[in-house]
């Protein structure tokens, strides 16, 4: 009797462990290199990007703040900018748009949802000419929440998921070799 | 009674995590990433291939999909795309690619910074945000899975390839024409881009 619990018990365990295995891990990273990037860059928020919404969800609004705080981990100078500078004021000048972003919906309150939020960033140089171009996935699970947290709970999962595609984007640029070359 | 009953929930527990894993792992399966030669069609030019797989019979749409994509007016297309210049770093940008029926007028393979003006107005851009929104219902998985394998735009160095769906809008009521595909090549820190055409 005694063994056969204990065979329920690690049967169990090894479940779980799949299970914690399974769960995707939450960006929480900060950008690999631990030195800022010695290179003036211009990140390019327009306000049609930072009003971009999905639905009820505020995404640009969400994102454009957390970019512009993921991205100054990663330069040293770093200035934000509504529109794409005519004139070559920096030597290298982010233009973030979004590529897709999509919610699925849950039956029930305690049911999950996502939220994928794609951005395409593209990377030019003082002349205008692209250096690099990588589309950064930023996603996050939250219950759906019921008739008194639905409003709380969209807003808790676009907030997570800014979070997530800003420390991804500024790993990915910080470690874009086309964009260290500039900092050399 | 009170062990058994303890054994019951645990076993029951045990079982609907194990469905629920063995089921998650089924939802959508992956496509059979192959060399961009040995795709349906392919096409060379200056050390870089594209090639690419129409997944046109609808129980193959249903496995990767779980839609009949056909049926909404749409072929899926699996792109590949593999850098075999061994020195430049390559560019590609999504929504930079035209489609359009096979009479479409392309003009032949264009390079340096004259190519803009060549451009044909025949091709149609493809915007990927829009064809999963008319694809599958918002807020569904269906249409999580299409964006997850939609071709990202990227950067490709040297030996790197990328790969994945794009989804061409066809004429749902009438046999299928044939389409011409063409994706636009950059070539990093220059203003050189050069076309691959396909046409399926």
């Amino acid at each position: 009797m005694r063994r056969a619990s204990r065979h329920y018990l690690a049967f169990t365990y090894s479940l779980l462990a799949c299970a914690v295995a399974h769960i995707p891990a939450f960006a929480q990273a900060s950008p690999a290199t631990s030195t800022k990037l010695s290179v003036g860059a211009v990140v390019v928020l327009t306000p049609d990007f930072c009003a971009t919404k999905l639905g009820m969800a505020e995404v640009g609004k969400a994102v454009c703040p957390e970019l512009e705080a993921a991205l100054k981990t990663v330069f040293d100078k770093l200035t934000s900018v509504p529109e794409v500078p005519k004139t070559a004021e920096a030597r290298l000048v982010l233009i973030p748009t979004f590529a897709n972003t999509g919610a699925t919906q849950g039956r029930w309150a305690f049911s999950d949802r996502d939220l994928d939020i794609y951005l395409q960033w593209t990377a030019k140089d003082q002349s205008g000419k692209t250096l690099w171009i990588q589309t950064v996935e930023g996603s996050a699970t939250h219950h759906m929440g019921n008739v008194f947290t639905y409003r709380k709970n969209i807003k808790l999962i676009v907030s997570d998921a800014a979070k997530d595609v800003a420390a991804k984007s500024a790993i990915k640029i910080s470690t874009a070799e086309q964009i260290r070359a500039l900092s050399r | 009674m009170y062990s058994s009953t303890v054994r019951t929930t645990v076993l029951s527990f045990c079982l609907l995590l194990a469905f629920q894993f063995a089921f998650a792992e089924s939802t959508f399966p992956d496509f059979p990433v192959t060399s961009a030669r040995k795709c349906s069609v392919s096409a060379e030019n200056k050390g870089v291939t594209v090639g690419l797989t129409p997944v046109e019979d609808s129980q193959r749409q249903v496995t990767y999909f779980r839609a009949q994509l056909g049926k909404k007016g749409f072929v899926p297309v699996f792109l590949v795309i593999e850098n075999g210049t061994g020195t430049d770093t390559l560019l590609f940008d999504k929504t930079k690619i035209t489609y359009g029926t096979a009479n479409s007028s392309i003009p032949a393979v264009q390079i340096g910074p004259g190519a803009a003006k060549l451009v044909t107005v025949d091709l149609i851009p493809l915007i990927g945000s829009l064809v999963a929104a008319q694809i599958a219902a918002p807020a569904s998985i269906v249409r999580q899975n299409l964006m997850k394998k939609e071709i990202q735009s990227t950067t490709l160095a040297p030996g790197a390839s990328a790969s994945g769906f794009l989804f061409i809008p066809i004429d749902k009521n009438s046999p299928r024409a044939k389409i011409t595909l063409r994706v636009p090549i950059g070539k990093a820190g220059t203003s050189e881009t050069f076309d691959l055409n396909l046409m399926f």
